[in-house]
């Protein structure tokens, strides 16, 4: 059964502008002009729940404004929207009961509190008995490693730990759906690493759907199995991450160091990345051509040491951004 | 109810953490006693003349009772927060919560002036009885009673506050209408009772805020009666359900026109 179903959804802003200098400013004033920028444009997709998904797309693409209107924030000016049977836009408070949110650039801590203080605030602001508001702290403790610093004031946590303490308090209501928005952004590397352990973890062990949108490709490739990328307010791929990697652009990268100097000409099917000498980079599109032909071209024998890999996602995903902006 | 009041202690608690501000804003409080202490002292030749229907020891316990309420109810930084909320979008984040927004707003500020309160009153009544060596006559009720006119003008101040800071939702910044707000409540309501004012003006300010946030519990405080606190107490609800209404509606209105542009 769908958990999200969302149907030719559609959202306008409004936006004031304003011409040069201070004789603009003063028109603006007087008579003040706007124009309608359309944000997202007749969308439509299906989450099924348990569902790990990636909703990205490039800055001002619409992503935020659809997680906004998803969790009832934002009012969608045309199509529908149930998210667990719920319309967003006519029961937003039962609909708060719900889900989750974690906005990555927007606190919702009471940094002066601890985090333990904090869960118990959003345990009554959600009305959970507080039995069951310790029950889930927890439970939370042990499943998020918080011993260390649970007791420690919010404004004393690094990046990392407040957004693993952002993520618990947004479940302490044990919502079905969890909508995070960029959560691992300005994390280093190892700590990124952990938050998707847990994300995983949680998905794993209560069944929470979730609801990505990220900038960073290893958020999406190691959670998501399935991906949806928006482009100026339009979705221009629903597929899984699969299909994604291994299909979509159909294409292998080839490294290899030569025993000696090779000397490969263009032809269909392989385009020469790299050439120095001993040291060759080739991409191989394998609808034209097999990885296994294009290594006969190599020359088995002379290789001494090779390196096949898919083309990085990053790169098939700025490819389809690209592709998209030429299209308009 | 249950999470307003859950709203409020955790409010409190986090409040706690800025008790070293609060004594540091004790002595701002402290000159301005001490000016208007030897100003009345040199305005009445004898401490039983009495001016405007003050006698002078009315008049200096008048003035620490409204520097109290306006150091804790003054606001400038929780209505400049929601004019920055509005303006930024922020506040959109509140609207997907399991509360009444304006509920919310009235329990963390209430939060917030609760420990400046206790504080200031028990430095207001230090300082008088210092300087005066009295204390005005009272009895546990009574004191009771000015003391909820104290909560209510508070209710009532963080309501009008929440206002304005939301009225920027329909002009964009409501700071002027702020600095509006609070020069009027620090200039008529603060240093000098409505009595003082010339009689044409004194029914103006009787139905204005000054009335239900400033002078009316420190008029019961210097000289209480019954009659004047059941006044007072009336004006006060009508003030919280206008106030409320109002600050519903322009949230309502706000709410349509969120233009939040994210992401």
């Amino acid at each position: 059964m769908a958990i999200i179903e969302i149907n030719k959804l559609s959202k306008t802003f409004k936006v004031k502008i304003k011409d040069k200098g201070l004789k603009g400013s003063l028109k603006a004033i007087i008579k003040p002009q706007y124009k309608m920028v359309k944000a997202v444009k007749n969308i439509s997709f299906k989450v099924e729940k348990g569902e790990i998904i990636a909703f990205i797309g490039p800055n001002g693409a619409g992503k935020s404004t659809t997680i906004k209107m998803l969790t009832g924030i934002l009012y969608p000016d045309k199509g529908n929207i149930k998210v667990l049977g719920i319309d967003t836009k006519l029961e937003r408070k039962k609909l708060a009961y719900q889900i989750g949110t974690v906005f990555g650039q927007k606190e919702q801590l009471w940094t002066h509190l601890t985090p333990y203080d904090n869960f118990k605030f959003f345990g009554a602001i959600y009305d959970i008995p507080e039995s069951r508001v310790e029950k889930k702290i927890e439970e939370f403790r042990v499943l998020f490693e918080l011993d260390e610093f649970i007791n420690t004031p919010v404004r004393n946590l690094s990046l990392g730990q407040r957004i693993r303490c952002e993520i618990v308090a947004s479940l302490i209501h044990e919502p079905k759906i969890l909508f995070l928005d960029e959560p691992t952004i300005g994390l280093d590397p190892v700590v990124k690493e952990n938050i998707r352990t847990l994300i995983k973890r949680m998905n794993k062990e209560y069944k929470t759907t979730i609801f990505l949108t990220s900038h960073d490709v290893g958020d999406i490739e190691k959670l998501c199995k399935r991906v949806i990328i928006i482009n100026d307010g339009q979705v221009v791929l629903d597929d899984s991450m699969e299909n994604l990697k291994y299909h979509y652009l159909n294409k292998k990268i080839v490294e290899a160091k030569m025993k000696e100097k090779i000397n490969l000409d263009d032809e269909e099917g392989i385009t020469i990345l790299k050439d120095k000498g001993y040291n060759l980079k080739i991409e191989v599109d394998t609808t034209k051509k097999s990885v296994a032909d294009a290594l006969k071209l190599l020359n088995p024998d002379k290789i001494v040491d090779i390196n096949i890999a898919n083309i990085p996602l990053e790169d098939i995903i700025s490819n389809i951004y690209k592709k998209e902006g030429t299209k308009k | 109810m249950k999470k307003y009041w859950f709203i409020f202690k955790t409010e409190v608690m986090s409040n706690m953490q800025y008790i070293l501000n609060v004594l540091a804003g004790f002595i701002g409080y402290f000159i301005m006693l001490f000016i208007f202490f030897n100003l009345w002292k040199y305005i009445y030749n004898e401490p039983n003349q009495i001016i405007n229907g003050y006698t002078m020891s009315q008049m200096i316990w008048y003035v620490i009772i409204t520097e109290i309420l306006w150091s804790v109810l003054s606001g400038r930084k929780y209505c400049a927060k929601i004019i920055d909320d509005v303006r930024g979008g922020n506040i959109a984040y509140n609207v997907n919560k399991p509360y009444n927004y304006i509920g919310y707003c009235l329990a963390t500020h209430l939060g917030s002036c609760f420990i400046r309160a206790i504080m200031y009153i028990v430095l207001g009544m230090f300082i008088g009885l210092i300087f005066l060596g009295n204390f005005p006559s009272l009895n546990i009720f009574s004191i009771l009673a000015v003391l909820i006119t104290g909560i209510l003008a508070t209710v009532i101040s963080t309501l009008l506050l929440t206002f304005i800071g939301l009225f920027s939702f329909i002009i964009e910044d409501a700071n002027p209408f702020y600095w509006v707000y609070s020069k009027l409540i620090l200039v008529l309501g603060t240093i000098f009772p409505i009595e003082y004012f010339p009689t044409f003006i004194q029914p103006i300010l009787k139905f204005s805020p000054i009335y239900v946030v400033s002078y009316g519990p420190a008029h019961l405080f210097v000289n209480f009666n019954w009659a004047e606190f059941i006044n007072i107490i009336i004006f006060q609800f009508i003030y919280i359900i206008i106030a409320y209404l109002m600050c519903s509606l322009v949230y309502k209105i706000g709410v349509k026109r969120l233009n939040v542009n994210g992401g």
